[in-house]
């Protein structure tokens, strides 16, 4: 008996030794967009990143090789889409000798943590990284309370 | 410097210095009669930190990012990166002769031919 919990017990650290080889790979996030993916996957929507300032959020998405035309955002309490479509077609007369961008075409929805006030979102294009500015509502902007 | 603080020393292995993520950036690459044309994907880069080197046969691209994050972060995929990435340019490709462009974060690398690897249409001759 005693035996067979010390070979339960090892399979246990096995598996414990898998579990942070896994947390590493994860961890990777963007060391490299193809050939290390980890659980992300193949690229298939631009990788977005959101910060809270207080006041408001701010989202940046990487987008390259997209005009402004190119991108719609919607905005609705708390709910965030971003979507998309970027055409990479080769010009006339070229051949292929590597196609590793692909044409994208995404459409990517986010809850925020707090509601955000439609009328004061802002979104600029930049070296193409999309900023987006989103003000939170009245109701989630944190307030100052004086000790009275 | 005492004994205990010499082992110490060699116990700890070199540390590395704060360093930025490499990241392999996507490429397509084109080619038709007068050139080869490289389009990459360097989201965030700016032309200031954009580098292209090329070397004995060796093209190299080097680009930084930084992000000036404000605010805590609630969600984060991507950081401060360098991209880069070494191609190996055959001899077809006047040096002279290659241009680059930066739009919306793709860039544009135009690899003009030499004369000499144009093609060329060879007139037959009947005796």
């Amino acid at each position: 008996m005693s035996t067979r919990w010390s070979e339960i017990d090892r399979m246990l650290k096995t598996i414990n030794l898998l579990r942070t080889g896994i947390d590493g790979l994860s961890s990777d996030f963007d060391r490299s967009y193809r050939w290390n993916a980890g659980w992300a996957g193949e690229a298939s929507t631009p990788k977005t990143n959101i910060y809270d300032l207080g006041g408001k959020f701010e989202v940046r998405a990487e987008v390259p090789g997209f005009s402004k035309e190119d991108l719609s955002v919607k905005v609705q309490g708390n709910y965030l889409e971003l979507s998309g479509t970027r055409k990479t077609e080769p010009p006339q007369g070229y051949s292929i000798h590597r196609n590793e961008r692909n044409t994208l075409s995404f459409t990517r929805s986010f809850t925020l943590p707090a509601d955000i006030d439609a009328e004061r979102v802002e979104a600029a294009l930049q070296n193409g990284i999309l900023r987006l500015s989103l003000a939170k509502s009245a109701a989630a902007t944190p307030r100052q309370i004086p000790i009275g | 410097m005492s004994e205990t603080a010499m082992t110490k020393k060699a116990d700890t292995q070199i540390e590395p210095t704060r360093q930025l993520r490499s990241i392999v950036p996507e490429v397509d690459i084109l080619e038709n009669e007068s050139e080869i044309l490289v389009n990459a994907d360097l989201p965030g880069v700016t032309r200031e930190n954009l580098t292209i080197h090329i070397d004995n046969g060796k093209l190299t691209l080097t680009g930084t990012r930084k992000l000036n994050v404000e605010g805590a972060v609630v969600w984060e995929e991507f950081g401060d990166v360098e991209y880069h990435r070494v191609f190996s340019v055959p001899q077809s490709i006047d040096t002279e002769n290659i241009s680059a462009e930066l739009h919306d974060g793709v860039l544009q690398l135009h690899l003009g031919k030499t004369s000499a690897a144009k093609p060329k249409k060879i007139e037959i001759k009947t005796s």
